[in-house]
């Protein structure tokens, strides 16, 4: 079995088990993100863009063109960008209950 | 009238429900804060709390019909892994099927939510019922500090005041950094990225797959080709009628070899042997957190300062020497220790450093330290890629020759596994191995 990251399956397989994951404020139209990532900093001579390959939800993605996109909201709040990124791209807090994003896991 | 509690935890996992139930029992006030829906609704853990220090704050918990754990753990494992085959040190024993139990296997939105339960039994049964409580849904975002003291806490606009704070709040350690007990970076170095997936079965049909009797559950850990060549391993455990299968990832190293672990994840769960047992498992809740690697090197130089005290992950406590993943024990014992020194504070009504050291010595005396001070040339030698990547290929290596009967005559194991090691490593290479092993273990 390949674990090549581009393998479609993989990623398609990935993104339905995000889908059951439980998300809070679901409903909100606007959500106050808990994560900023500055991508000006990922795309201006970072050598390993690591956080498009170790974030466990694939919250941030290459273009076609080799830039850093980041979304929060897939984010499980696991912490691995915070750690990971040794640029000062990430900054990283926990999710407004009431207006944030995040998870509540039905088994953890 | 003081308004102020004797303490303010913060974060309801298994190290401040600890605190919290250890307070509520001496009858101290206190205001516990937990940012998810309720405790346990942001934790995540492999899935084993080893020891017995439950027992002792929830006595004869095993009693209870709807008790938050899922299976006492009679059957472990530990897997070297290559790509083809596995090679296993087995232990199965009714020793185990005794309270109070080894291990148990729990599920975090349930465990602590149960474990919350029985803090608020005890609230309701002191005095203080009125002064002490469990706050959801509230995120602590700052410590308040008064020179270099912390006296309470800010959640949005609100602010709470009490006489000492135990923070619990994971180890993605915000507060701990914010009031200078850890640096504002931690780097990648000694911290791991934890991915699991819960698979259900059929009751029985897991009952049946993995010998389970009554409520007795299996443990296996896997060192090897399950990490794809990327420091760290993989974990299955048994549930009441799911599975938590995962893997720990060096995150350093995750970095340097560009891998996902989603995909590693992918990998190891279609690995033949993996694939027999999980076979049918339908994939209920896929999940991630970043993990202490139980390096000394990360555990905050001091975990106290005037007014606070970090315990549990949130002081990177965890230890994996190879016997078992401990984690979650560690958040409960240090959990217990801070709140036994906040007791000792109020006693004295002195929440100063010169009376809240005592939980940095109470924990100096405790397994917790003496264990990962002990063990850490064991913690390197895991992390080392001789052993997550040449022992589990050479074992497997002899396990494949040692036990194919080929109707030809045959070689001892000795000489088998002289060829397995120089195929696969050097004999100077797992001499100096088994010379460091024997040592760290």
């Amino acid at each position: 079995m390949s674990t090549d990251s581009k393998t479609p399956s993989l990623r398609s397989s990935l993104s339905e088990k995000l889908g059951r994951v439980n998300y809070r404020n679901q409903s909100r139209s606007e959500i106050k993100p808990h994560i900023l990532v500055d991508t000006s900093i990922c795309n201006s001579g970072c050598p390993h863009k690591c956080t498009t390959y170790v974030c466990p939800a694939n919250c941030y993605t290459l273009d076609e063109v080799g830039k850093v996109h980041f979304q929060v909201e897939d984010c499980i709040e696991c912490g691995t960008c915070m750690y990971a990124c040794d640029q000062g791209a990430v900054a990283w807090s926990y999710p407004d209950p009431e207006i944030g994003r995040g998870v509540t896991w039905n088994f953890g | 009238m003081d308004d102020r509690f004797d303490c303010i935890i913060v974060g309801g996992g298994i190290a401040g429900l600890s605190a919290a139930l250890t307070l509520a029992k001496a009858d101290k006030s206190f205001l516990l804060i937990e940012r998810g829906e309720f405790a346990g609704a942001k934790n995540v853990s492999g899935g084993v709390l080893w020891g017995q220090d439950l027992a002792k704050l929830v006595p004869n918990y095993w009693e209870e019909d709807q008790a938050g754990w899922e299976r006492f753990i009679t059957h472990r494992r530990l897997s070297f892994m290559d790509d083809q085959s596995s090679l296993s040190i087995d232990f199965k024993s009714v020793h185990l099927a005794n309270p109070p139990y080894t291990g148990v296997s729990v599920l975090r939105s349930k465990f602590d939510n149960w474990l919350a339960g029985k803090v608020e039994e005890a609230i309701a049964a002191g005095t203080k019922s009125m002064e002490s409580f469990i706050a959801t849904n509230i995120l602590v975002e700052e410590i308040l500090m008064e020179g270099d003291t912390a006296v309470g806490i800010r959640a949005g606009e609100e602010e709470f005041h009490a006489n000492s704070i135990i923070l619990a709040e994971g180890v993605n350690n915000l507060l701990t950094r914010q009031v200078g007990l850890q640096d504002k970076y931690v780097p990648a170095d000694h911290m791991l990225t934890g991915v699991k997936e819960i698979l259900r079965f059929d009751q029985k049909i897991l009952e049946d797959r993995f010998q389970l009797q009554g409520m007795s559950g299996m443990s296996n850990e896997f060192v090897g080709f399950a990490t794809h060549g990327v420091e760290g391993g993989g974990f299955l455990y048994t549930n009441r009628d799911t599975i938590s299968i995962g893997l720990v990832l060096g995150l350093k190293d995750l970095r340097e070899k560009k891998k996902k672990p989603y995909d590693i994840l992918e990998h190891f769960k279609a690995h033949p042997v993996i694939a027999d047992m999980i076979r049918g498992g339908e994939s209920v809740e896929y999940s991630a957190h970043v993990v202490s690697s139980g390096d000394a090197r990360v555990i905050p130089a001091k975990l106290y300062k005037d007014g606070v005290l970090v315990c549990g992950e949130a002081a990177n406590l965890l230890l994996n020497a190879g016997k078992a993943i401990q984690g979650m024990d560690y958040a409960m014992r240090s959990g217990i220790l801070a709140a036994e020194t906040v007791i000792i504070a109020s006693e004295k009504n002195d929440f100063s450093e010169q009376v809240l050291c005592g939980y940095q010595k109470a924990l100096d005396d405790s397994y917790i330290m003496k264990d990962i001070r002990n063990f850490q040339d064991a913690v390197h030698l895991l992390h080392d890629p001789v052993m997550y990547s040449k022992v589990p290929n050479l074992l497997c290596d002899f396990g494949r020759k040692f036990f194919t009967i080929s109707n030809e005559p045959s070689k001892k194991a000795s000489q088998l596994m002289k060829e397995s090691i120089r195929e696969h490593s050097s004999l100077w290479e797992m001499a100096v191995l088994g010379f460091k092993g024997s040592r760290a273990l």
